[in-house]
Formats: structure tokens, C-alpha cells, sequence
């Protein structure tokens, strides 16, 4: 067999396989049939102890594997495939155009969170300055593919599109604003190379053939499966206890109003980890009766997680650092009480 | 005997996939030695202003030849990193 029908041959394989993963989550659509664990408080309540993480696991992974393996397939092809160089060559040359390409474009590039700062930091000092820098940031780990994906599956599209939307606005809104202040400006100045763009000329990405490209985005969501999957796993069991134990009537009382929404912000940046398990365990207490505000709120926490601050304030000073957690976090209570009373859900 | 520059460009302290393709431009080389062609590997720290200078924004990992990118954001296998690497040797 030559070199060419063999390549063919691997091509068809592996696109067989992306046809069966996409036919199976449309197939589950059709049928109506849903990726959220079933189990009530009440099956879970009445087992002993060490049985809760098993029957919700054994409950969560009989519904939610196709969903997993549909959005990690999915980020791998499109990590793969998105034009990196195209976007890279036009993140550093304008303002205007900078937050645009931070805005549509950072979700798709950042499925792997050690690409971010370094892109961080790109942006910073290439030409596009402070602003486009910051909103790439916060946009990035708020709207990432697989966030998405998961979030639309499992607890409703509605919610996963009002928190792009939101995660837009607040990202573009801090952008510009720390952009404007003394101490953006400050670290902006500190920072930028004078005349960085002319350098795109020195990139010559090379293709490789099609086949090796699919086998290597399936190898790369692999490799996502394998870094998040084991945290997901943990996040899990403690969800399991979250959905057995934790009373109706406290997440009724703390978790819904004006105050659900300030509580929900709060814990949602300490608590967020990123490995989705900050969406099973929203669905979780939606289930048990938080608000739809709320649960916005919550989702939205990921911008100011620590870890993230702490390898951003390497590069920007801490003030930078503090004012978009600051921006994010009032982002986060303005949009959960807008969607709250909008939906009547607050 | 011909001398190839390699850059593996990726944050400090190296994330896996930076790791990854250096093992792979590692291997290359190894296989290249045989061949004649000596290949000088550098990490490179994607966030320092020279680099940024040099190349402007890059995705993490990246590989440069000669002083030019030809791989970014991806793992390539040794066998690719082979053949780019005597591509540019000639």
C-alpha cells in the first residue's frame, strides 16, 4: 500500500469516529434524553456513607459520557484547527481589533490554561496594550469551549449563552477600563516593545498532512481528558455529599434573593477550579432550589480565581490584578441580578 | 558538519506540552547527529520581551528553526521535527 491510501485510510477512520462521537450527542437530543445525573436527595439520603459517590458517579457517568466525550473531542479539533497564526499576527496591531480577536477569539485558544498568560503577556507587550490584554484574560477561562459545551449540556443552553454574553461584557468592560486608569497605563508603558509588529515576518507555520492533524487534536483531547478528568472526579464525590446532604431549605434561604446572588459571586472565585466541576455542582444546587441569578453569579466567579491572579500579578502589578477581580466581581452580581429579575428567577 | 538552531519557545517554569516538544525536538536531533548535522536546542521563555520582540505573539508551545516559527501550539512528533529540521540543514 502506498503512502497516499494509507493516509487516506487513517483520514476516514478517525473522521468515523468524530461522525459517531457528533451523531451519538444528536441522537441523545432527539431522543430527549438527558446528560444531568437523576438521582434525588431523597435516593441519596437513604444510603450509607461510602455508597453516596459510588451510586451518584455510577448515576452521573451513565448519563454524562457522551457529553464528555462530545465536548473534549470537540476542543481537540477546534484547538487544533483554529488559524492560531492568523490570530496572532493581528492580536498585536490595534486597539480596536485587539479586543475584538481577545473577545471571539480567546475561548477557542485557551482550552489549555498554560497557554493563557503567556498569551497575557504576548498581547501586553506586543502592541495591543493593557486593555485587549486584560479582556483576553478574563474572556478566556469564562467562556472556554469546553465550559460551554458542558454548561449548555447539563444545565441548559439559555444559561451557557446569557454567561457568554455576560463574560463578554464584563471582559470588554474591564478591558477599557483598566486601560484608563494610572496604574493600566503605568504597567502598559513598563511594558510595550516599540515596533514588535513587524516581526510576523519571521513565522512560517508549517501543515502537516490531514490525517496526522486529526490524529493529533484527538491526541490533544486526550490529553485534556487526562489533566481535568481526575479533578472532575474528586469534584464529583464531593458533589455527591453536596446533593445528599445539603438541605432544601438553607440553599432556599441563602442561595436565592438579592443575597444569594452577593453569596453565590462571593464563593464562586475561591471555590472555582478548572476542571468543570464548578458547573455539575451549580447544577447540583439549582437542583436543590437556587435562583437562575444566582446560578449565573456563581458560574461567573472563574475570572478571579486565585491562581490565575497570582501568575497574572508576576507581570501587572497586584493594583491591576485587584482592580479587574474587583470589575469581574461586580460583573458577576450586576448580570446575576439583571437575568435573575428578567427571568423572575432571582 | 552543519550546525541547525532550534528555539523551543514556552513559559517558565515549562508547561507539559513545552516539555513534550522539546523531548521531541530532542529525538530529532539525536536521529540528526548520525546524519551530520548538529542540532544547538534552546528553551526560550515565551514572556520574555525578546522574545516577543523577535517572533511578536506566540501560542505556547512553539518550535523556530533558523530563527523562524514553524510550529506553534502543538506537539509535533520527532518524525515532523526530523524532516523540518533537514529541510533546514540543506
Amino acid at each position: 500500500m502506498d503512502e497516499k491510501t494509507k493516509r487516506a485510510i487513517r483520514t476516514g477512520i478517525i473522521l468515523a469516529f468524530i461522525f459517531i462521537v457528533v451523531g451519538l450527542l444528536v441522537y441523545s437530543r432527539v431522543m430527549a434524553y438527558s446528560f444531568a445525573p437523576q438521582l434525588k436527595q431523597a435516593d441519596l439520603h437513604g444510603l450509607p456513607l461510602w455508597q453516596i459517590p459510588i451510586a451518584y458517579l455510577i448515576d452521573y457517568f451513565s448519563h454524562g459520557w457522551i457529553c464528555l466525550l462530545f465536548a473534549f473531542t470537540v476542543a481537540g479539533l477546534i484547538y487544533e484547527f483554529v488559524p492560531k497564526e492568523a490570530i496572532t499576527k493581528y492580536m498585536g496591531s490595534s486597539k480596536a481589533l485587539g479586543y475584538g480577536l481577545a473577545l471571539v477569539m480567546a475561548p477557542f485558544l485557551t482550552v489549555c490554561s498554560c497557554t493563557m498568560v503567556p498569551l497575557f503577556g504576548g498581547v501586553l507587550y506586543a502592541g495591543a496594550g493593557i486593555g485587549p490584554a486584560i479582556t483576553f484574560l478574563l474572556m478566556a477561562p469564562a467562556a472556554n469551549i469546553l465550559t460551554i459545551l458542558l454548561t449548555g449540556e447539563m444545565i441548559s443552553w439559555e444559561v451557557a449563552g446569557v454567561r457568554i454574553i455576560a463574560s463578554a461584557t464584563v471582559a470588554l468592560a474591564a478591558g477599557i477600563i483598566i486601560s484608563k486608569t494610572p496604574w493600566g497605563k503605568a504597567v502598559e508603558k513598563e511594558h510595550q516593545i516599540a515596533n514588535a509588529a513587524s516581526a510576523s515576518a519571521k513565522i512560517e507555520i508549517v501543515k502537516p498532512p490531514l490525517d496526522e492533524r486529526l490524529l493529533a487534536a484527538l491526541k490533544f483531547a486526550g490529553y485534556l481528558a487526562k489533566q481535568i478528568l481526575p479533578f472532575f472526579l474528586l469534584g464529583l464525590i464531593a458533589v455527591s455529599y453536596v446533593s445528599a446532604f445539603l438541605p432544601e431549605d438553607i440553599v432556599g434561604a441563602y442561595l436565592t434573593g438579592v443575597a444569594g446572588i452577593l453569596i453565590a459571586s462571593v464563593l464562586g472565585g475561591p471555590l472555582y477550579t478548572p476542571t468543570l466541576v464548578e458547573v455539575v455542582l451549580g447544577k447540583a444546587m439549582w437542583d436543590l432550589g437556587m435562583s437562575k441569578g444566582a446560578l449565573l453569579s456563581w458560574l461567573m466567579g472563574q475570572p478571579y480565581d486565585v491562581a490565575n491572579a497570582l501568575a497574572v500579578s508576576r507581570i501587572a502589578k497586584w493594583k491591576v490584578v485587584l482592580t479587574y477581580m474587583f470589575i469581574a466581581w461586580i460583573g458577576s452580581v450586576i448580570f446575576g441580578l439583571l437575568y435573575g429579575f428578567l427571568t423572575g428567577s432571582l | 558538519m552543519k550546525e541547525v538552531k532550534v528555539e523551543v519557545i514556552g513559559p517558565e517554569p515549562p508547561c507539559m506540552r513545552c516539555q513534550a516538544a522539546k523531548k521531541a525536538v530532542e529525538k530529532a536531533a539525536e536521529k540528526l547527529k548520525q546524519a551530520g548535522i548538529m542540532v544547538n536546542i534552546e528553551k526560550v521563555n515565551i514572556m520574555s520581551k525578546n522574545v516577543v520582540q523577535k517572533y511578536g505573539v506566540l501560542i505556547s508551545p512553539a518550535i523556530a528553526i533558523n530563527d523562524t516559527v514553524k510550529v506553534m501550539g502543538r506537539v509535533p512528533n520527532p518524525e515532523e521535527v526530523e524532516k523540518l529540521l533537514r529541510e533546514a540543514a540543506k
